[in-house]
């Protein structure tokens, strides 16, 4: 099959092209209609005023992570070390340690996730056998001064919730 | 000299050294909440003084704490530290003495004695002008050669090529502009555009020069470095070009040496071709005679416009999204409260010179008050011209730059001057 050609009209070489002013005077005609109707009702501006108003977050977005819970709040993960084999950016660190409480042979007992280093690729929220780890928080800010904070231990993941229901969740292709 | 010689030096040294640099908090406003406007985003509005944002405007205060406080780094490897310290201070000196010579009023008759309103009393006029704004790339040249980086030399490199191309346009639009005023001196040239052409256009140099105009004000825009000549600076392909190596208050000193540039351009543009201190129709002598009915017109003019202009702050000044009690409203009210305080004391001042004597002192310093707003306003316009084109218009190409200048601009120059010198042969 023949590819399609589509030529192109090029544009410049007309006498009112190379004159140069004329076409100046049009691109300032443009920007300065911008310019009148923001001045005249700044409303019309295309922007968020950020830190109140915040953005809409969908629901396959990829923020801040958080390790799920059973429904008696015990940790699902199994420490597989999937996620950890799986980062391209190794930030994830896990220790694992015997569990008792008969739903499962491991659990994690260190849990790190360094945010300084982790891309955000959501690959170990796609190699978890068993949904432990999502990064459905919804936070994308992530601040602070020093560098040991923006370690995350398994209590933090823990204790973040989840922006969105089950159903979303579920909805959004996960 | 009397007292009132003295006072008269020191106010218009003060007004030509400091107006400038007055300005320049103006002109980073005007560029920054402007380019904002343009790109439809608001530009930088947060800042502020116990939540009094002026419009943007304490973001400069800001931004000069900020470059007033870094640290002023001098790296290792810049081998001539007294010509890397003295560049920005040529590139700021040359522009903040070539505004000296303009003039922002019409020459002040006081008790007999005439004053004249420019900075340095000089007959050289639009020379000292095109000898500074040569001199200025001398600090620019300096500056790239002296930082040791390859960056800078070749910014200083393209602008000192783009100085020569474009110094010769602009010397020779002011040569046929020069034939038509018949001297060099900007007082002159000003009282020479109050006049009138065929008894009811004004007699400004965009008329009598429209050529002439173009190819002086595309000089003055690469003159200045400015968009869309800023090869020099061009931050995509030589990151900062000349001041590169420039931190803290010495890349302050080049970037409000820019800055008073733009200023200065923007006042030998308006002088030369837009009447410089003379209001349309009204010429000096015209102003001084009616200068009670004029004192009148502005008395009933200036509280409709702060009228619209405070309902436009009313408008403009509020929160965009849902927030109870909005500070905003409040910060303008006490904008819009100050604006009729300074409408008050400016009815009052007008109704002054109403109940003063007809002719006398009160009208020479009332009509220079006037004409000197009047250079400030047309100043502002084409410092917004500026900004408008630089938003505008992308970066030309070196090549481009080079062609346009030799192979455009100088020959039309040369045919001005010739159309122009014919015409004025035929009609004298």
């Amino acid at each position: 099959m023949g590819a399609q050609v589509k030529t192109i009209e090029r544009k410049g070489s007309s006498l009112q092209e190379r004159l140069y002013l004329p076409e100046i005077f049009k691109g300032m005609a443009t920007t300065f209609g911008h310019l009148w109707r923001n001045l005249l009702d700044n409303r019309k501006l295309y922007v968020r005023h950020y830190p109140e108003v915040q953005p809409e977050i969908p629901v396959r977005w990829r923020g801040r992570h958080r390790l799920t819970t059973h429904e008696d709040q015990t940790v699902k993960c199994v420490a597989c070390f999937m996620c950890q084999t799986n980062c391209p950016a190794n930030c994830i660190m896990i220790e694992a340690g015997e569990r008792l409480d008969g739903k499962a042979e491991k659990m994690p007992v260190k849990f790190n996730i360094d945010l300084l280093e982790c891309i955000y690729c959501g690959y170990c929220v796609e190699a978890c056998p068993v949904d432990a780890i999502r990064m459905d928080t919804g936070i994308f800010s992530v601040t602070d001064n020093n560098r040991e904070s923006f370690v995350l231990g398994l209590e933090e993941l823990l204790t973040t919730p989840g922006a969105f229901s089950e159903e979303e969740y579920k909805k959004g292709g996960a | 000299m009397s007292l009132l010689d003295y006072v008269m030096i020191a106010i218009r040294v003060a007004f030509s050294a400091f107006v400038p640099l007055c300005f320049v908090a103006v002109c980073v406003w005007m560029e920054r909440r402007g380019a904002g406007y343009f790109q439809d985003r608001s530009g930088p509005n947060r800042a502020g003084i116990f939540g009094f944002r002026a419009a943007g405007l304490v973001q400069n205060l800001s931004d000069g704490i900020k470059l007033a406080f870094k640290e002023d780094v001098i790296s290792a490897h810049i081998k001539h530290k007294f010509f890397f310290v003295i560049a920005p201070v040529i590139v700021f000196f040359t522009a903040i003495v070539s505004f000296a010579v303009v003039p922002f009023a019409d020459t002040l008759v006081l008790g007999g004695k005439s004053y004249i309103m420019q900075g340095i009393p000089l007959d050289l006029g639009i020379l000292w002008f095109l000898a500074l704004a040569g001199f200025s790339v001398y600090g620019i040249i300096l500056a790239g050669w002296s930082s040791s980086n390859k960056y800078g030399i070749l910014g200083s490199l393209r602008s000192a090529a783009q100085v020569i191309s474009y110094e010769i346009p602009m010397g020779l639009a002011i040569i046929s502009l020069l034939v038509v005023y018949g001297t060099v001196n900007l007082n002159e040239m000003a009282q020479f555009q109050g006049k009138l052409l065929f008894g009811f256009l004004p007699m400004w140099g965009a008329l009598l020069q429209p050529l002439g105009m173009v190819i002086f004000i595309i000089a003055a825009f690469a003159e200045c470095n400015r968009n869309p000549f800023d090869l020099a600076e061009g931050e995509s392909e030589i990151v900062a070009g000349f001041h590169v190596e420039y931190s803290a208050m010495k890349f302050a000193v080049f970037f409000m040496g820019e800055y008073v540039a733009m200023f200065a351009s923007s006042a030998i543009i308006v002088t030369l071709f837009f009447g410089g201190y003379q209001i349309p129709f009204l010429a000096t002598e015209t102003l001084i005679n009616f200068a009670k009915p004029v004192a009148f017109l502005l008395m009933v003019a200036l509280p409709v416009v702060i009228y619209f202009f405070t309902g436009w702050i009313r408008r403009s000044n509020v929160s965009h999204y849902p927030r109870e009690n909005d500070p905003r409203v409040f910060e303008a009210n006490v904008y819009i409260k100050c604006f009729w305080g300074l409408t008050i004391f400016l009815e009052l001042v007008l109704l002054a010179i109403l109940f003063s004597t007809s002719g006398g002192a009160a009208a020479g310093i009332f009509v220079a008050l006037l004409q000197i707003c009047t250079l400030l306003l047309k100043v502002t316009m084409m410092i917004f011209v500026f900004i408008w084109v630089r938003w505008t218009l992308p970066r030309f190409r070196y090549d481009q730059l080079q062609k346009l200048g030799w192979q455009t601009l100088l020959p039309l120059a040369l045919l001005n001057i010739f159309i122009t010198s014919a015409v004025v042969v035929a009609l004298s």
